[in-house]
């Protein structure tokens, strides 16, 4: 429409023009304006990566298993250990969205996005992992209990099967949520974007325009899917650790297992927020979203969960030696002083004693050293998972046939792939969805704009809420 | 745009359709085919049974050779056969492979002129061969292997009709020494023939009789029989060994004493000394005192024992038990100690066995020659190397002998065989010998042949073919007439006659040869065996030790139970199946005790290089208990440079496969010319290289848990027999063990109760010996992949069957989670269990609930079942079995491995699995089945014993026993009970409820060392 010129009678009953975009607008925006020469060498990597890993996984079909490391007794490798580490990231992701949005926690707010695409994300890629793992992936259909004539049907006492179910509902659930919740955002994107994103846009928002009546379908269903995600919080991960506790292993047959991973989870997932959410920020200038206030927040998570897993390891060893199980005190003891020792005390170090450090204040705001230490968390928590499948199985209760296991290349070329592929779609997502909750960071503006008067400059105070 | 006519577009249309139909199917179409003509004996699906003899050893033990659409898939055990008894060894079982080799000759071949060979037909071959012969006419020798006694006929009418020179019968392992010394001690000139199964104690010079030595499926069936705790609750015979080194055989023993190598005869005699003495003092009258007392007079035991560094208590007190017992026995000395005075060493033994009164009760000594007896002594091989050497030799004719990788370096055989004129092979594929043949004329396995074998005075047992021959291949027998033939119509007319199986039929015209191939041989009593008196002339023997070369450990070659002197090393199942002591695989090693590796500084793996005056060999080092700190083992049988699975490296590239002793032997015979194999000592030195061993057991400690338990006599004796169901917490409790929380269970309940079966076994682990017959059995019954040295470093292996070794808890203390298991534990006192494990067929397994998809199931049989169709390969059942008996396809190892015409000898009752999928025992359910179908067309239950799995089939000592166990009649049924105070399960602590039960081996332990 033709704007009536100045002066004019039409120009004087006009309504005030539009609100210039908002700052918050412009700069969570900007993330995904343009991709630097960087942004495209990362994403390069990544897809080399993935593509190495893809065609690893095409010769392994072909060829055979036998391409990694596996020796007898030890059936489960690097396969598994990587599942378990993806299903574990994927926890924070639904911790922070649902858990943390019940209990009204809105600092979550900065870090939602970013924590729901990882999740999203790190379950696809640990579902990779089911299929890579199985020796005839070409029939790992039989695992659906799908209607067929010949009137087999799976086997629901198995782990396994709950670990399908699991997982399955997780990626659904976490899928759904980030599409919820990115509707209102799709909508700003879309009011702004040309050429073919805005037809993706126009398809993905589902024709947003912001409604209070929108509005409230939108809160509803946000709170709706929260109440359906919060179970899967600590389901998902305590079926992934049956896996191990119900079978009959030394090492693996504890009943602490579930919460010992659902913790385990957490704290890694927590960790790979840090390790993605310290770079977005510096890169796109976001310090002033993601601010040492939601640092602090998550580097207290960081010290509960690692405190909760440290006593599990504690227990893990005090159970083995009260028991008075001589297979389960040998597998133990083997654990920690066995050919395993090395990733042993990793875990040990990573995981429960490092975190420690948070303790100190300081600490739980410097940036450089919650990245180094997301690190090592990072690591610590892959090896937790291969202690404690490969130790188990290499020293069970026949020590005639007590082995050894050596990853072998083609089986870490696949691990590195795993990250390749989570980078691909995460650098995508990156550039295509705003990676911080544009509405949800208004609505704390907004917030804060109301309770200014309340409020004296006190920030940190808000946490209470 | 291209116009599309009607005409291209059905083209496109075609070739489309024919590029996604052949992208369709990777695999080529394979058809089933039906006879057109229906071969009379064959009925599809069923299989046809040939009784033959077997030929991997001079033993010749009776076959049932199953076949199946005329391909023979299995060897059996005669049941009928006096020296088997329906009973092989590894070797035995193993040795049906040998026909379907990929490396065999596709049939006769000529050297060129550039070393290469080219065919040629069978009418050029003998043609070529007459015109060699008559060239070469007396200068003709014919070098072999022991032969049946029709072969050995036709030779020698043959040597006669076409003037050929002698034939030199060779056999690396012979037993001259024991034949000339029993000439020196009894002035007979046959060999003695040793029965255990009559004997209450058994003194073993190294014999080592359970694994190499003359006869060991019969000897292991005999010593069980008379040591059985089941039979003899006073726990039976006893077996005393004297040796370097822990064998298997040691380890079957009740104590074993570390003599110095060579020094056996001397102890023997300190022995002999001993009971003299004991039967002087307490006024028993020795037979031969008269004549050996003055003798025996200065090998008193102190002196005695400083030779031999065995406790002069230990000689006198085996004195003393030796003539206290009724029936005793020692045996010579086996190969790996034969020393240049191995006739001296082996006629003290007989001394001995004459002083505690065993001849005529456990050692016969036969009036006619036994089929040993055939082969000549070392030094005919020795000479006729020399008549090489001088060039005095045209014509060499090898039949079924490797002497160029058997002979010693040092004999200089390799370098005579180049200076003859013309060598003829009849190797039926590539071995050493046969690369340096100018002609070969390969011979049909014996599978593919007829023949005989008379290994001892009453038995006469037949070879015949099982099906025909795979290759272009000619009995050796008929290469002889035809070539006879060739050579014109004077020569053909002095052969008994003109086809080999005529021949064989002449010679067998005596007997009802009808009746004789179905029952495979002709079968009556031994002829009694002959009890001698002491010659006088023993009097004037001379016993020394022996001259060692060289300086360093004292280098011990020993024979290998699987391998034997190398004939087996291209049997793939032997190369497989893990060595009984040391469990090592398709590789050389050399053993050293710890205390030597420590002052060595070598460690387990380290490669170290043996240095002798002949030569040296480079080997990885196995530091061990149980040896001599002044000696180094190694095994005969490896160092193949030729053989397709003999030859190839651990990556699978052809080259020399471990290294053989032999090439570092000097050529050293005994005082009557016998090949004496402990002759030098050798230099070791570390090189600095490791190198992984392909070993299937790392740890021989059990930790206390249960697997491989023993029980003691005493122990056994407190606990009360025929207290039923407490004696085995009785004996428990007295074991020191407390089994308080576990509930005996009854394993019939695991079964459907309506299935009037409940498949089940009783492993007796006083009767395994560790031989791994089942092993071999098992996988080739099973079509169980053998998948090399790579995937064996892997733990890879396919093996639904193996045999753990664990040694005895001992003095050593365990306690739990505290001991930091060492590597290689001790392995020396003499409490060693052998625990064969399979598939328990768990009534609560760990492994069926696990599987998403039921792969793995219940049946109603009790029987754990396997679908491989149904397997997606999670492995989670296999982590979930305690018993780690589920096995993985890694690979496609049935294309990878199955080398054409391998796949020929491939089970068609049980599926060959495919790469992704897990396999374990199924206590051979084809056999069940197939036995349900003969029970049901009879309309009845099957009946006990109609159904024995493969590995229970062929063991040598009856330790597994199968059955129903709702039969309470049933024999596995009855063992069980009967031994019930013995009687454990497997890890039982876990509630798993196998159905096999064990019965714990019993410890006997030496006099004075009980408590």
């Amino acid at each position: 429409m033709t704007p009536p010129p100045a002066g004019s009678v039409a120009a004087m009953i006009r309504p005030a023009p539009r609100q210039k975009e908002s700052a918050t607008n412009r700069d969570i925006l900007a993330v995904m304006d343009g991709a630097p020469l960087g942004y495209w060498l990362l994403l390069l990597l990544s897809v080399s990566l993935m593509m190495l890993a893809g065609g690893i996984w095409v010769y392994q079909v072909y060829k055979g298993l036998g391409i990694a490391g596996y020796a007898h007794p030890i059936f489960w490798g690097v396969y598994i250990v990587t599942f378990v580490f993806w299903v574990g990231i994927a926890h924070a992701g639904t911790l922070i969205s649902a858990i943390l949005f019940l209990f009204r926690a809105k600092w979550r707010n900065a870090i939602n996005r970013g924590a729901e695409a990882m999740t999203v994300f790190a379950v696809l890629t640990a579902a990779q992992f089911l299929g890579i793992h199985v020796g005839r992936m070409w029939k790992s259909y039989f695992i659906l209990p799908y209607p067929n004539q010949r009137a087999l049907w799976v086997n629901f006492k198995s782990p396994l099967l709950w670990d399908t179910f699991a997982i399955t509902t997780y990626a659904t659930i976490s899928i759904l949520f980030l599409f919820v919740g990115l509707i209102p955002d799709i909508a700003i994107a879309r009011d702004r974007a040309t050429g073919w994103k805005k037809v993706l846009y126009t398809v993905l928002a589902l024709g947003w325009q912001g409604s209070s009546r929108q509005w409230k379908s939108h809160n509803r269903s946000v709170l709706h899917l929260s109440g359906l995600a919060t179970p899967l919080v600590l389901s998902v991960h305590s079926v992934v650790s049956w896996d191990f506790a119900v079978a009959i292993v030394p090492g693996w047959h504890t009943t602490i297992f579930a919460p010992y991973f659902v913790a385990g989870a957490i704290f890694s997932g927590f960790a790979m927020v840090l390790t993605l959410m310290i770079p977005i920020r510096r890169i796109y200038k976001l310090e002033a979203y993601i601010t040492d206030y939601h640092f602090e927040n998550m580097s207290r998570f960081i010290l509960l969960t690692s405190i909760i897993v440290g006593y599990a390891y504690a227990s893990e060893y005090f159970i083995a030696w009260y028991s008075g199980v001589e297979p389960e005190q040998t597998a133990f003891w083997l654990r920690a002083f066995g050919p395993y020792w090395i990733s042993t005390w990793i875990m040990i170090i990573c995981n429960g004693v490092l975190p420690q450090l948070l303790w100190f204040p300081k600490l739980r705001v410097n940036i450089p050293f919650l990245f180094v230490l997301s690190v090592f968390i990072n690591i610590g928590m892959w090896f937790e998972r291969y202690v404690i499948i490969i130790t188990g199985l290499s020293r069970e209760y026949n020590p005639a046939v007590w082995g050894v296991f050596v990853p072998s290349w083609p089986e870490m070329g696949i691990l590195a792939g795993s990250f390749g592929f989570f980078c691909t779609f995460f650098l995508i997502f990156l550039k295509l969805f705003p990676i911080v909750a544009i509405a949800e960071m208004k609505e704390i503006a907004i917030h804060e704009k109301a309770h200014a008067a309340d409020h004296s400059a006190d920030h940190t105070a808000q946490g209470a809420h | 745009m291209p116009q599309i006519d009607r005409r291209n577009f059905l083209k496109l249309v075609g070739a489309s359709a024919g590029a996604a139909a052949a992208s369709g199917c990777s695999d080529p179409v394979e058809k089933l085919i039906p006879y057109v003509v229906q071969p009379e004996v064959i009925t599809p699906g069923l299989a046809v049974i040939y009784a033959s003899t077997c030929q991997e050893c001079p033993v010749g033990c009776g076959l049932h050779v199953r076949t199946r659409e005329g391909r023979p898939i299995k060897l059996e055990g005669n049941p009928n056969h006096p020296i088997n008894q329906g009973a092989l060894c590894a070797r035995g079982q193993a040795g049906i492979g040998r026909t379907y080799l990929p490396d065999r000759y596709p049939g006769p071949m000529q050297r060129q002129t550039d070393g290469s060979y080219a065919p040629i037909t069978w009418a050029e071959a003998h043609t070529l061969l007459a015109q060699k012969l008559a060239a070469s006419g007396a200068r003709t020798r014919i070098l072999s292997g022991e032969t049946g006694p029709t072969l050995t006929g036709l030779i020698d009418s043959w040597i006669a009709a076409t003037g050929s020179g002698e034939r030199v019968v060779y056999e690396p392992f012979d037993y001259s020494a024991l034949k000339e010394a029993s000439r020196a001690v009894f002035g007979a000139s046959s060999t003695p023939v040793f029965d255990l199964s009559k004997s209450d104690f058994v003194l073993d010079f190294g014999s080592d009789f359970l694994e190499s030595w003359v006869s060991p499926v019969e000897h292991s069936r005999q010593f069980a029989e008379v040591r059985s705790v089941g039979d003899h609750a006073n726990g039976g015979a006893s077996l005393v060994y004297v040796g370097a080194r822990l064998s298997m055989t040691a380890g079957n023993s009740d104590e074993w004493l570390p003599a110095k190598p060579g020094t056996e005869g001397i102890l023997a005699l300190g022995i002999a000394k001993a009971a003299l003495d004991h039967a002087t003092q307490t006024g028993v009258a020795v037979p031969a005192a008269d004549v050996v007392g003055g003798l025996l007079a200065k090998y008193g035991a102190s002196s005695v024992s400083s030779i031999t560094e065995v406790p002069a208590a230990a000689i006198k007190r085996l004195g003393e038990r030796l003539l206290a017992a009724e029936a005793p026995l020692a045996l010579p000395p086996g190969i790996a100690v034969l020393t240049e005075n191995a006739v001296a060493t082996t006629a003290a033994v007989l001394i001995l066995n004459a002083v505690i009164g065993a001849t005529g009760k456990t050692m016969l000594v036969t009036p006619e020659a036994t089929a040993s007896g055939q082969v000549g002594s070392y030094s005919q091989v020795a000479s006729l190397v020399d008549s090489m050497k001088g060039g005095e030799v045209g014509v060499l004719l090898i039949h079924d002998s490797n002497p160029v990788y058997s002979m010693p370096a040092a004999s200089g055989f390799n370098e005579a065989l180049a200076k003859v004129d013309f060598v003829v092979s009849t190797a039926s594929g590539p071995d050493e010998t046969s690369q340096h043949a100018h002609l070969i004329v390969p011979d049909h396995t014996s599978m593919e042949s007829w023949g005989d074998h008379a290994p001892r005075p009453g038995v006469r047992s037949l070879v015949q073919p099982t099906l025909r021959p795979l290759h272009d291949t000619q009995a050796v027998g008929d290469t002889l007439i035809e070539t006879a033939k060739t050579m014109g119509a004077g020569v053909a007319a002095q052969l008994p006659s003109t086809s080999f199986r005529e021949v064989l039929q002449q010679a067998w015209s005596d007997t009802d040869f009808h009746a004789a191939r179905a029952a495979g041989g002709v079968f009556s009593d031994a002829s009694g065996g002959g009890f001698a008196v002491v010659a006088p002339s023993a009097a004037s023997l001379r016993f020394s030790e022996p001259r060692l070369a060289g300086e360093g450990l004292t280098l011990l070659p020993i024979p290998s139970p699987l391998l034997s002197d190398g004939s087996g090393a291209n049997l793939p199942w032997l190369q497989e199946t893990p060595d009984p002591v040391m469990k090592v695989t398709w590789q050389s090693w050399a053993e050293i005790s710890h205390n030597t590796a420590e002052s060595m500084g070598v460690e387990y793996g380290d490669v170290v290089t043996v240095k002798t005056g002949v030569g040296s060999v480079e080997l990885p080092i196995l530091p061990r208990g149980g040896i001599r700190d002044d000696v180094i083992a190694i095994q005969i049988g490896q160092g193949h440079s030729v053989g397709f699975y003999a030859s190839k490296t651990e990556d699978g590239t052809p080259g020399v496969r471990g290294v053989s002793v032999i090439s570092i032997l000097p050529a050293v015979t005994d005082e009557a010319g016998g090949r004496a194999w402990l002759t030098t000592k050798a230099q070791v030195r570390a090189t600095g290289a490791h190198r992984r061993i392909p070993k299937t057991q790392e740890f021989d400690n059990k930790r206390g848990r249960e697997l491989g338990d023993a029980i003691s006599l005493v122990a056994l004796a407190k606990a009360g027999h025929g207290e039923g169901h407490d004696g085995g917490h009785g004996a428990a409790a007295a074991h020191g063990e407390s089994h308080e929380m576990i509930v005996d269970y009854d394993p019939i309940n695991d079964s459907d109760e309506q299935s009037p079966y409940r498949w089940g076994m009783t492993i007796d682990l006083d009767r395994c010996n560790g031989c791994s017959a089942c092993i071999v059995a098992c996988s080739i019954e099973n079509n169980i992949i053998n998948v090399g040295e790579e995937m064996v470093l892997l733990d890879r292996q396919m093996q639904w069957i193996r045999i753990e070794r664990y040694i005895g808890e001992g003095f050593q203390e365990l306690v739990t989670g505290r001991n930091l298991p060492t590597d290689h534990e001790e392995l020396g006192n003499t409490d060693v269990r052998h625990s064969p494990m399979m598939c328990q067929q768990c009534g609560a397994a760990p492994c069926e609930p696990v599987c998403p998809v039921f792969a793995t199931y219940h049946n109603p049989e009790g029987l754990n079942g396997m679908i491989y169709n149904r397997c997606i390969g999670t492995r989670y059942c296999a982590n979930n079995c305690p018993y780690k008996v589920r096995r993985y396809n890694w690979y496609d190892y049935a294309i990878e491995n199955i080398h054409e015409p391998m796949n020929l000898m491939t089970n068609p009752d049980v599926t060959v699995r495919g790469q992704g999928v897990m396999e374990k025992c199924t206590f051979c359910v084809q056999r069940i089945e197939n036995g349900r179908q003969l029970a049901k067309d009879e309309g009845r239950p099957i009946a006990d014993g109609e159904v024995t799995p493969a590995c229970a089939q062929t063991c040598p000592t009856q330790a597994i026993t199968f059955g129903n166990l709702k039969d309470k009649e049933s024999k596995a049924v009855k063992r069980a009970e009967a031994g019930k105070a013995r009687s454990y399960r497997a890890l039982q602590v876990l509630n798993t409820r196998p159905s096999i039960a064990y019965l714990k081996k019993v410890t006997r332990g030496p006099e004075g060392m009980e408590g």
